[in-house]
């Protein structure tokens, strides 16, 4: 049985709606790059469904994944790359950047719960950060933020058990504790988090249009 | 067969009272009413003296690792969630455009500060306010309660501009009227119903300069 608890910023609260079309005609690249938490092909995927997130909300997503971070010195050919690619230059950069800050497999809660025929479960926990940072066109930063969760896995009999029958007598049904609940609530706290940077970073970047313009 | 069990309800709650994630003990929403902090060992016996035990001088050959975590003060759900977004960053929202504001330009620390806020809740908008004058004080800046008003013609204008062109008419039209040439406003505003941060700018001498 896996369970999810947002540590720090995937529980902050947003606004932006991710069904809604919040950014229309947007350039946005992804760059999504895989660290010791994500092997380059989750890397790669994770691309994938944040580029659907934002195309469903309206931008025009280039996506990329890349083994390094960007620095400022090779920001511009990155940059130049893609707007070659995507026919001009982006408006917004979103890099994702994952790192595992934790991990812990006791050998002690094995022996105890095969001790107890699993009735004690074996935990093992992994928290994890997704490092986001939004630039603007010229790779200044506009919005910075790390997402970090939990991911708790509870084994044997007794987490079993004792889950199910709570979920059948105590819990109301947002406090489930399911198969399927951490993928899904993770899933939704990131993308809810990475729609809400990227919205205030877009409205950072009109902002400082709108500065260059009157000076 | 009943002692292995009765030992492993003991073991149990003795050991999942503590964790912080969704459990036994903790509910979903419990769970998430929580700020958390992944630290080592040291560092957590350092800031939590008596909580967290101390690794020994040599090491003990165990990698000790704490997740602190701090109950919100409102939990989530009471707010509506733009406020809580912008309340829960606003000391270090403030401090930055205080700071910012300070440091634009070294006439602008001999001028008197006025603050204005617009936002659409108006008990949020004097927490804003009240923090962004305590945040000028702390710059060393002198802060007036005094509150800048315009004619109902150049609201009726000003409110049918874009925001862009918003402020820098509105702030000439301030310096026509109230804001003299020892004053300085900081304005505090939230430009789209759908964004979590606030925005700063600066009206001096009718010249309007955008802080972020």
């Amino acid at each position: 049985m896996h369970v999810y608890q947002p540590v720090a910023g995937l529980q902050s609260p947003a606004v932006v709606d991710p069904s809604a079309a919040n950014f229309v005609d947007l350039k946005l690249s992804v760059y999504c790059l895989p660290g010791d938490f994500l092997e380059p092909q989750e890397a790669s995927a994770l691309c994938q469904k944040v580029s659907l997130l934002f195309e469903n909300q309206g931008a025009v997503v280039q996506t990329s994944t890349t083994a390094r971070g960007l620095r400022d010195g090779d920001l511009a050919a990155e940059l130049g790359q893609t707007d070659a690619e995507a026919g001009g230059p982006a408006d917004l950069v979103l890099e994702i950047r994952s790192r595992r800050l934790h991990q812990s497999n006791d050998t002690l809660w094995w022996a105890a719960s095969l001790s107890t025929l699993t009735i004690v479960p074996a935990i093992t926990e992994s928290t994890f950060a997704q490092d986001v940072v939004v630039r603007d066109a010229s790779g200044f930063v506009l919005v910075s933020d790390s997402l970090q969760g939990r991911l708790v896995r509870r084994f044997g009999v007794g987490a079993w058990a004792g889950n199910a029958v709570l979920n059948k007598l105590l819990r109301e049904e947002p406090d489930k504790v399911t198969q399927d609940s951490a993928g899904e609530a993770l899933s939704d706290d990131l993308y809810r988090q990475l729609s809400q940077l990227v919205f205030n970073a877009d409205v950072q970047r009109r902002v400082l249009q709108e500065s260059a313009s009157w000076e | 067969m009943g002692v292995i069990i009765f030992l492993s309800l003991v073991l149990l709650a003795s050991t999942t009272s503590k964790d912080p994630s969704p459990g036994w003990s903790r509910s979903v929403r419990d769970s998430r009413n929580m700020d958390c902090e992944r630290m080592d060992g040291e560092t957590a016996s350092a800031r939590h003296p008596g909580l967290i035990e101390a690794p020994g001088p040599r090491g003990d050959n165990i990698e000790r690792s704490a997740l602190v975590c701090r109950e919100r003060v409102m939990a989530e759900g009471l707010r509506p969630a733009r406020d809580e977004a912008v309340l829960m960053d606003l000391d270090d929202t403030v401090s930055g455009f205080a700071l910012a504001a300070g440091s634009l330009r070294s006439d602008l620390t001999e001028r008197t500060w006025l603050v204005e806020v617009h936002y659409p809740s108006a008990p949020v908008s004097s927490k804003i306010a009240f923090a962004a004058k305590n945040a000028l004080n702390s710059q060393g800046l002198r802060v007036s309660d005094r509150a800048m008003t315009l004619s109902a013609g150049d609201v009726s204008v000003l409110t049918r501009l874009p925001p862009g062109e918003a402020w820098p008419a509105a702030c000439r039209r301030y310096a026509a009227g109230g804001l003299g040439e020892g004053d300085a406003l900081l304005a505090v505003v939230t430009r789209d119903p759908r964004e979590t941060q606030l925005h700063a700018g600066i009206c001096d001498r009718g010249q309007w300069t955008w802080l972020l």
